[in-house]
């Protein structure tokens, strides 16, 4: 090992005892607790795997679960769609393009939990009175009171949200395509939608594939905008895993039985990323 | 790097200090004790600041630091998983309070002078919710709210409508306001919990004698239980649903701070909440009309109960190194003149013996059962807090499915029994 590679690994020195104290010593107290009838405080004793078989009967996490996925695949697909046409847009010989690409940048910079707040005003007054005026009957309550539709609601704030980070991200990978693929495939006379599936698509296939594994990883873990929207509600209808997680570790005393829960959840997400990188990027190009 | 010349640096360390220091009203004595004082409710943070300043005037020696903080009954147990446990306390006399109690990390208070004052029913409804052995007393109540119907006493007299005895009379005026064009009720279902004063109510004197000491005797075997949820609330949850069936129009995107203000402006008639929505009611608008009267939930007014809670709980930290000094502070507040002027100002029931009777015109349709001792605890305090009744029963409301909402709160019952069975045998 020569000395200057050396130095090199001191310097990862203070990252990674950083990164073990807050992460990973956290992480496995966690996982430790989990094996414990443990509530956050005063006295506990080992149960065993106990909170995990408890975990599979219990019907209020296993339709969390459900929810968060419906939720996070719903929002993956819509998030990717939108943002891959605006980044286009914003690629395209458009007059302002710096200054649409900075609008369009705006709501990444804002607090979820505030774009929440604002967004539930519009869901439960502006929207309503919307609805009355034009006649639509399930416009004419909040969306967020709707046991059916309140979801859809929050699948929208987070959208509009997350959108710009994706556009973000796509626009880069746009630039990297060579201008000569564009002017071959014009003199071979391809048309646009050819040109998009044969040159675009393949060509930015790594910065799709992170973008899918970055938008599902997150909303898989969404809480922030959902505790300003709906608190979970109506009932439990739109209670994610980190919710539940939260409600029943902090707030209900039983942090040991949540703990099992975040560990399910944390291989959980971990399967759901690994497979997802190992197929997407099977069907990048390679060039 | 960047490095910090010695002067300038310690001219920097100098001006910080002066800073701190001329915070401080005062700088600190040489033995002088600090009480930390952990204080729940946002409401109350000047009332005690100003009881604070009269007690360390009275108390040389001794200072008291006032901490409250936004979601307390969390912020509590990271305290105590820390191991900071706070000298004295206020708390919500709820369920999350009887499982710290259960858990001992509060101190014994049963042989305070002032324990002998509490009024017994009242300390009966707080021990009932946990402590950490049969002989202790983990909490003192220092001031109670009452859950009741608010009402506009002069909508009632325009309608020549007078306070409902019984729950016929009760639908009556209801079908009266509502046939004159006016809400009866306003309700605010946005907000999950203002579904529970109701449902509390009902349940306190229409579930059969001791239902949750039957059903935690059952443990966690539910298909030979003697009682549940099931069998011994259909009544509850039938009237729970006639009673929101009176919701006004849009009442599912409507907060509590809307219904306040609503309520405040003459917008309806009746208003399903209790003492503690009074000055949150007047805030919104001081020339608010209030009245109010208890649940008549049966036909017979010799059932009628008000629900009552320890809406502030006095405690100390189980091994608090200031003993005495916390001991003086509580017995302080659990004064005669400290909880008759607390009461007024925060329109709260005294809890104990000599108190003077609570004046506000608003509260004198529950005072005379408050010192009649006709009361009983909240239903919810008695269910684990993991438990998510009020999003269950705000589900229930809006979709009116009695069975399912009944089945679930059984099956969540049974299911945390079946996962914490130490808590099923208590």
């Amino acid at each position: 090992m020569t000395h200057s590679s050396k130095a090199f690994y001191w310097m990862a020195v203070p990252a990674l005892l950083l990164f073990v104290t807050l992460h990973t010593i956290p992480a496995l107290t966690g996982v430790f607790f989990s094996l414990t009838d443990y509530a956050g405080y005063g006295k506990w004793t080992f149960v065993g795997l106990e909170n995990y078989f408890s975990l599979f009967k219990d019907d209020r996490v296993l339709s969390s679960y459900s929810f968060t996925f419906l939720f996070a695949v719903t929002t993956t697909i819509i998030v990717n769609v939108l943002a891959l046409a605006i980044a286009m847009l914003l690629n395209a010989k458009i007059r302002f393009q710096t200054a649409f690409r900075g609008i369009f940048f705006i709501p990444n910079v804002l607090a979820i939990l505030i774009i929440g707040y604002v967004f539930n005003f519009i869901f439960s007054n502006s929207l309503p009175l919307l609805g009355q005026w034009a006649g639509i009957e399930w416009l004419s309550t909040s969306i967020l009171a709707n046991e059916d539709l309140a979801w859809l609601g929050i699948v929208a704030v987070s959208a509009w949200q997350s959108i710009a980070f994706s556009v973000i991200l796509y626009l880069a990978g746009l630039q990297t395509i060579p201008a000569d693929l564009y002017e071959a495939a014009d003199l071979d006379g391809a048309g646009y939608w050819r040109q998009f599936r044969s040159i675009t698509f393949p060509m930015i296939g790594a910065f799709f594939t992170i973008n899918m594994v970055l938008a599902l990883k997150g909303f898989l873990q969404a809480f922030d905008q959902i505790v300003a929207l709906t608190g979970g509600g109506p009932g439990t209808s739109t209670e994610s895993v980190a919710m539940v997680i939260f409600r029943g570790g902090f707030q209900g005393g039983e942090y040991g039985y949540q703990m099992a829960n975040s560990v399910v959840y944390l291989l959980v997400i971990v399967a759901v990323s690994v497979i997802q990188l190992r197929t997407l990027q099977r069907k990048e190009a390679d060039f | 790097m960047f490095h910090l010349k010695q002067g300038p640096a310690k001219a920097l360390s100098a001006a910080l200090a002066a800073a701190l220091l001329t915070s401080c009203a005062a700088p600190p004595a040489e033995n002088e004790v600090t009480l930390d004082f952990f204080q729940f409710k946002p409401e109350a943070v000047q009332e005690f600041a100003g009881l604070i300043d009269e007690f360390e005037a009275a108390n040389p020696g001794i200072r008291v630091l006032q901490n409250n903080v936004p979601d307390p009954d969390t912020a509590i147990r990271t305290l105590l998983v820390k191991n900071k446990t706070p000298d004295v306390l206020t708390l919500n006399g709820n369920a999350s309070f009887g499982l710290l109690a259960e858990a001992c990390v509060f101190a014994d208070l049963s042989q305070e002078p002032s324990a002998k004052e509490v009024l017994p029913a009242v300390q009966d409804i707080l021990n009932a919710n946990g402590r950490c052995s049969d002989t202790e007393i983990n909490g003192l109540p220092m001031a109670n709210n009452a859950s009741g119907i608010l009402y506009n006493p002069e909508i009632f007299a325009k309608y020549g409508v007078s306070a409902p005895q019984t729950w016929d009379e009760l639908i009556a005026a209801a079908e009266t306001f509502k046939a004159n064009g006016v809400a009866p009720f306003y309700m605010t279902l946005k907000d999950a919990w203002t579904t529970s004063p109701a449902l509390v109510n009902l349940a306190a004197q229409l579930q059969p004698d001791g239902f949750f000491d039957r059903l935690r005797a059952a443990g966690t075997d539910r298909n030979n239980s003697p009682v549940s949820f099931s069998k011994d609330y259909q009544e509850v949850a039938d009237k729970l649903l006639q009673l929101f069936k009176y919701a006004q129009p849009g009442a599912v995107g409507v907060d509590y701070a809307s219904g306040n203000k609503a309520f405040a402006d003459g917008k309806a008639a009746m208003y399903l909440n209790g003492s503690f929505a009074v000055p949150a009611i007047r805030a919104a608008n001081p020339d608010a009309k209030i009245a109010s009267f208890p649940y008549p939930v049966t036909n017979n007014p010799a059932n009628t109960t008000v629900v009552s809670g320890v809406d502030v709980t006095l405690t100390m930290g189980r091994e608090t190194p200031h003993r005495a000094e916390a001991q003086k502070f509580v017995n302080f507040l659990m004064s005669k003149e400290v909880i008759d002027k607390y009461t007024k100002n925060q329109s709260a029931f005294a809890p104990i013996r000599s108190a003077a009777p609570q004046q506000d015109p608003a509260l004198q349709g529950m005072a005379s059962y408050f010192t009649a001792g006709r009361l009983d605890g909240y239903m919810d305090h008695q269910l684990p807090p993991s438990i998510p009744l009020v999003n269950i029963t705000q589900q229930f409301v809006l979709d009116g499915d009695k069975a399912r909402f009944l089945n679930t709160l059984d099956n969540e019952w049974f299911k945390i029994a079946a996962r914490t069975p130490k808590r099923g045998d208590q």
